[in-house]
């Protein structure tokens, strides 16, 4: 029908699940590393400009020049 | 509109604008969560008419199992909507509660995974932010494929990254996602705990995958 | 279409409870796990066919 698309056979991407457990679940383990690697370096830099803010307080009128 | 009754078309919901319409929880007006150019595509779409009038909570499931077969928003050079962005608009209208969510997003989400990503992604448009991460947190779990089609052609993604899209990204599916506080906040707030991982403690997995390549430029 | 029987005069659709979703949920389920056991069927016997 009309509506739904037919998707280019030649750019179609097999999303057939469980094919092969062990590797999907290692690709997923993978992303989600990644996820809590991300989180913790935003976390990590927030963190250190909060510090660096605090810091700058800290300095003298004349140690800030 | 009588309570235990849908309009079966959207005529009424939009024309609610800004009066009367019943507001998300979250506070949005959802018959303008979509933008206007995106809602004026969907309800002039072949796909909307022929499929999304008269259609309630129930009839949802039918029409997911029987014509999402991708997650995107609009494509091609006329922009045509993708049948999961028209049935994102069609639950904007039904405003579906959260008994009926939650049948979506488990019992069927377990069936269906194009029926979780559907819920996923109307809970992120309309529930309040600790709400949101309560709910799609569990699934960046779900590591089961998902077609995707968006500008740059057919791609294969996952639940897990679908939802991980909706926790991070500004804009999914021809949508512009509105503004969440960060999770950090709610915790101070104490709206939120901390998230664990399933992968269980997070210290000792980063050392064992010290090695994991984050941009490619490590 | 049921769906379009749901209609009445008024241009109205009765809402589905959650009870009713779940229903729904499992009568798809079950139509496809009929469909998929039918062509699988269907597959097996086009393959004896052809080995005979």
């Amino acid at each position: 029908k009309h509506w739904d698309d037919v998707v280019d056979e030649e750019e179609d991407v097999d999303t057939e699940d469980d094919v092969d457990p062990e590797a999907e679940y290692a690709a997923w383990k993978l992303r989600e590393l990644k996820r809590i690697k991300r989180e913790r370096e935003a976390i990590e830099a927030r963190e250190k400009e909060r510090a660096e803010v605090e810091r700058r307080r800290n300095l003298t009128e004349e140690e800030r020049k | 509109m009588g309570s235990d009754t849908h309009r079966a078309d959207e005529r009424r919901f939009l024309d609610e604008r800004g009066s009367s319409a019943a507001l998300a929880p979250n506070g949005l007006n959802p018959a303008t969560i979509m933008e206007k150019a995106v809602r004026e595509r969907i309800v002039e779409s072949y796909f909307w008419k022929e499929q999304c009038f008269g259609v309630n909570e129930a009839d949802i499931v039918d029409r997911v199992v029987d014509h999402v077969s991708f997650v995107g928003g609009t494509h091609g050079a006329n922009q045509k909507p993708s049948p999961f962005l028209c049935l994102a608009f069609k639950l904007l209208q039904l405003a579906p509660d959260d008994a009926v969510l939650d049948e979506y997003l488990r019992y069927g989400g377990d069936k269906f995974k194009y029926l979780r990503a559907l819920a996923c992604f109307y809970v992120r448009l309309t529930r309040r932010a600790e709400t949101v991460y309560k709910i799609l947190e569990p699934f960046l779990e779900d590591r089961r494929k998902l077609r995707r089609k968006g500008r740059a052609g057919t791609s294969l993604t996952y639940v897990d990254q679908f939802v991980d899209d909706l926790l991070t990204k500004d804009r999914v599916c021809a949508t512009s996602l509105w503004q969440m506080p960060k999770r950090e906040i709610l915790e101070d707030l104490e709206l939120l705990e901390p998230r664990t991982s399933p992968l269980g403690d997070i210290e000792d997995l980063l050392e064992e995958d010290e090695d994991v390549d984050m941009n490619g430029d490590t | 279409m049921q769906h379009l029987r749901n209609i009445g005069e008024t241009g109205e659709v009765k809402k589905a409870s959650a009870e009713e979703v779940h229903q729904r949920i499992t009568e798809v389920w079950e139509r496809l796990q009929e469909q998929k056991k039918a062509s699988t069927t269907t597959l097996k016997e086009r393959l004896q066919l052809r080995e005979e």
